[in-house]
């Protein structure tokens, strides 16, 4: 579903990437962890095309990085969802607004597009404050947002850059739990974070980054064998 | 549906972007003022001098002794002409009465016989006004018969063909000018609302919209910006007008394809300005 074949990426002389080889098949859930600047954004960006590598191929789906034109990169963005730290939400907007805004720049009909975010809505837990702005909602409430935003195209994988940097650690462990739930109802979930106790609270199967290089492939439990958490 | 999503999200935009979009649409208006201004006053030239060159007339005075014979072959000649709108002629009875009317006094009392000649005179039309045109034509007509002098505005024609043309081309060169000027201002002040707004494109390019569809409310969002500085243009060049006509020139030339124009033009760099900044926005993301 997502392969990197042998990938180096440069931005200018700096080294971004560096020999990544790696599969997430259907349904995985998997955690990018390493410290800052080791390349766990990168890498996420490379998946839903936003950079390109330098030497060797990714394959997302049916689109390979080799050759994909750039007016296809919409079509592969809509079945990869994003999320932020940040949350990027239209502040002046509902939570409602702002997921439907989504289905909305890409046409969407409108008849389709309640549905569909009532639906997101309930599966995120926050229905009933879908006429909230997001000014009032806490941080992990935010995040849903977000997640909803990301999911109600229906992508196969769900992005996460660092979903929990910005939340407390009891909204971190109900934004993964819910990641956890959406995985579980078939869609792949890869998260970046720098977060070991997040794996460890959640384990599944982690790749570890350094100096954009993946140095540990290590399935689900397996953390603790290379770090002392 | 489309259309509805890009009108909404440039409503939005507008509401949310409140002083840039402000600003945009005050130096459109203003911009369009100017050159709505400067489209009247070119106008107004030009209707001056069309007025002026309807009523050029050439006057061919005749030689006395000119026979009848000789006038009706001269008239006909004259309507012969391409250029001729009119043929007059004036004898030397309507000669003298012209005089005396013009002059008050009765010079027939004084003199034994009138002294004026028999005149033509040719209102030439206005397509054949240029100074070398009725230059062309009076020395066609100076090697006629019974012909023994021509007169006509020479130098008048000149200076005014001369200062039109100069008057046209300053006008010209002030309202490229000022184009380029709004151009460069309706790009600039939109690329500021674009980068304030920033934010909305990243999402919607994450959600996988396609350039046409981030572009959509941006170009909808320039042109309702021309489209409403356009109209308060109209509005002040209209109030210009009324004011000048009633107060300095009432015979002000004003024509309705003038605030067509205006707002076509504000509606053109609105959607211009617009397409140009979110193109470039999006092509250095």
């Amino acid at each position: 579903m997502i392969e990197f074949f042998n990938v180096f990426s440069y931005s200018q002389d700096r080294l971004l990437l560096k020999k990544i080889s790696l599969k997430i098949h259907k349904g995985e859930f998997v955690y990018l962890i390493g410290k800052t600047g080791a390349g766990k954004t990168t890498l996420l960006r490379h998946i839903y095309m936003d950079l390109f590598p330098t030497q060797g191929n990714v394959m997302v789906d049916q689109y390979s990085s080799s050759n994909v034109k750039l007016r296809q990169i919409p079509y592969l963005r809509r079945k990869v969802g994003v999320v932020f730290q940040d949350f990027k939400l239209l502040p002046d907007r509902n939570v409602y607004e702002n997921i439907a805004f989504a289905l909305r720049a890409i046409g969407i009909r409108r008849k389709e597009l309640k549905s569909k975010v009532l639906s997101i809505l309930t599966h995120v837990g926050l229905n009933h404050k879908r006429y909230h702005m997001p000014d009032l909602l806490s941080g992990g409430e935010k995040q849903r947002v977000a997640i909803a935003r990301a999911l109600v195209n229906e992508p196969f994988i769900l992005l996460a850059d660092e979903p929990t940097g910005n939340l407390d650690p009891e909204a971190s462990k109900s934004t993964i739990e819910l990641l956890e739930r959406i995985n579980q109802g078939g869609t792949a979930v890869c998260i970046a974070t720098h977060n070991y106790n997040l794996i460890k609270f959640a384990p599944h199967r982690t790749l570890v980054l350094e100096n954009g290089e993946i140095i540990y492939d290590l399935a689900s439990g397996q953390l603790n064998k290379i770090v002392n958490i | 549906m489309n259309l509805l999503f890009f009108l909404k999200e440039a409503l939005i935009g507008l509401k949310r972007t409140k002083i840039s979009a402000l600003i945009t649409i005050v130096s459109i208006c203003l911009s369009l003022n100017l050159i709505g201004i400067f489209i009247l006053l070119g106008l107004n030239l030009k209707d001056i001098f069309f007025r002026f060159y309807k009523e050029i007339e050439v006057e061919i005075f005749l030689e006395p002794k000119i026979s009848e014979d000789q006038i009706s072959k001269l008239i006909a000649e004259f309507q012969n002409y391409s250029e001729v709108k009119n043929v007059r002629f004036v004898s030397r009875n309507e000669a003298l009465k012209e005089f005396q009317d013009i002059f008050g006094t009765d010079i027939s009392g004084v003199l034994t016989e009138n002294p004026l000649p028999a005149s033509f005179r040719l209102t030439l039309k206005s397509s054949f006004s240029k100074p070398e045109t009725v230059e062309k034509l009076t020395s066609k007509i100076t090697g006629l018969p019974g012909i023994q002098e021509i007169i006509y505005q020479k130098e008048i024609i000149n200076f005014i063909h001369k200062y039109f043309n100069i008057s046209l081309i300053i006008i010209g060169v002030f309202a490229v000018i000022l184009i380029v000027i709004m151009t460069i201002l309706v790009f600039n002040t939109i690329r500021l609302t674009i980068y304030a707004r920033r934010d909305i494109i990243q999402i919607m390019k994450l959600v996988g919209a396609t350039n046409f569809f981030i572009k959509g409310p941006f170009i909808f969002e320039g042109l309702l910006q021309g489209l409403i500085g356009g109209i308060l243009s109209i509005l002040l060049v209209w109030s210009i007008t009324v004011i000048v006509k009633n107060i300095f020139l009432s015979n002000l030339f004003v024509s309705a394809y003038l605030y067509t124009f205006v707002i076509g033009l504000g509606i053109f760099f609105g959607l211009i300005g617009s397409y140009l900044s979110v193109n470039k926005y999006l092509k250095y993301q």
